[in-house]
């Protein structure tokens, strides 16, 4: 395999993970939210907590998309 | 779904022993007798014996079977260089390696009729992303000490309560994604195979399919590690 090809390979291996992550971060925020709200408080925070680590989880997905074109105007 | 045909299912249940027909059995000897699990012990024995069958003894003007294990472990110790450098592909490589020959074959013995992949259960894929997950947390703190903990808290002071929630955030989400992908890769091939072989498998429906499957899995094989290996650089590199 050729350097070009190799490195192509590379890329398309770490970009094909940037959508799951994406997905992976919102749903997760919300997922601890919802656990905080309902398991750990037993509802008496409900919904703030959830919607609060929602937009968490929205900003840890942006965070990682931005994160990746830094890394790409680096290289 | 019908169970598809799993021949150490069948020794299984020929010796007495329970084989659970639920995602996870009840008690421990249930658990141990998982189709994924008695698969899992095929592949690592399929690892220990085959090289040791081909390989024979080490020589100086290697054999044919000595010349394939060179250039494959070659290739994932060159693989493991170029994203890591010397030193610590060097560290890293003995892990790398098991993990990819495991994925390849665990991924490969799918495409055999009368054989499951054990890479197409959540349980193994998770167990392999949460080891590489620890590793590389660990590699983190051995390089940087204690101030590993900068990774994680962004550039300003201000910011860093914030930051630390959108890291343990997206270092929870890279440990699902990494799984889910291998996981999710392996079982559509799985499913796509059963399906076409059961609608029309008179017909060599599922030979395209076959066809990908070899290509899938390699490419999930060395995708999963690359990736293993591009979290524990990142963690030894100096933070931003």
């Amino acid at each position: 395999m050729s350097d070009e090809r190799r490195e192509m390979f590379r890329q398309l291996a770490v970009y094909s993970q940037v959508g799951m992550t994406f997905a992976f971060s919102i749903i997760i925020g919300f997922g601890i939210g919802w656990a905080l709200d309902n398991k750990v408080f037993g509802g008496k925070t409900s919904p703030y907590l959830t919607f609060i680590f929602l937009g968490l989880g929205i900003t840890a997905g942006f965070k990682n998309l931005w994160e990746l074109t830094r890394k790409i105007e680096d290289e | 779904m019908e169970h598809p045909i799993l021949f150490i299912s069948l020794i299984l249940e020929a010796l007495g022993l329970p084989v659970p027909h639920t995602p996870v059995g009840a008690t421990l000897l249930e658990k141990i007798c998982e189709p994924y699990m008695t698969y899992t012990w095929m592949v690592m024995a399929f690892l220990i014996i085959v090289p040791k069958l081909t390989m024979g003894k080490l020589e100086m003007v290697p054999g044919s079977g000595q010349n394939f294990w060179e250039v494959t472990v070659g290739g994932v110790m060159d693989f493991c260089t170029e994203n890591l450098g010397e030193k610590g592909a060097k560290m890293l490589f003995p892990m790398m390696a098991t993990f990819f020959f495991y994925i390849v074959i665990a991924n490969m013995i799918g495409l055999i009729p009368g054989f499951m992949s054990p890479t197409s259960s959540l349980n193994i894929t998770l167990a392999m992303t949460i080891i590489v997950w620890l590793t590389h947390h660990f590699l983190g703190f051995k390089y940087h000490g204690f101030k590993y903990y900068k990774h994680f808290m962004g550039p300003s002071p201000v910011l860093a309560p914030f930051m630390f929630l959108l890291e343990v955030i997206s270092n929870f989400a890279r440990l699902i994604s990494l799984s889910m992908r291998l996981f999710g890769n392996i079982l559509a091939k799985e499913v796509l195979l059963g399906v076409l072989f059961m609608l029309a498998g008179a017909f060599f429906a599922p030979l395209p399919i076959l066809c990908l499957g070899v290509l899938v899995s390699l490419i999930q094989a060395v995708v999963f590690v690359l990736l293993a290996l591009l979290y524990c650089a990142g963690s030894m590199e100096h933070a931003h």
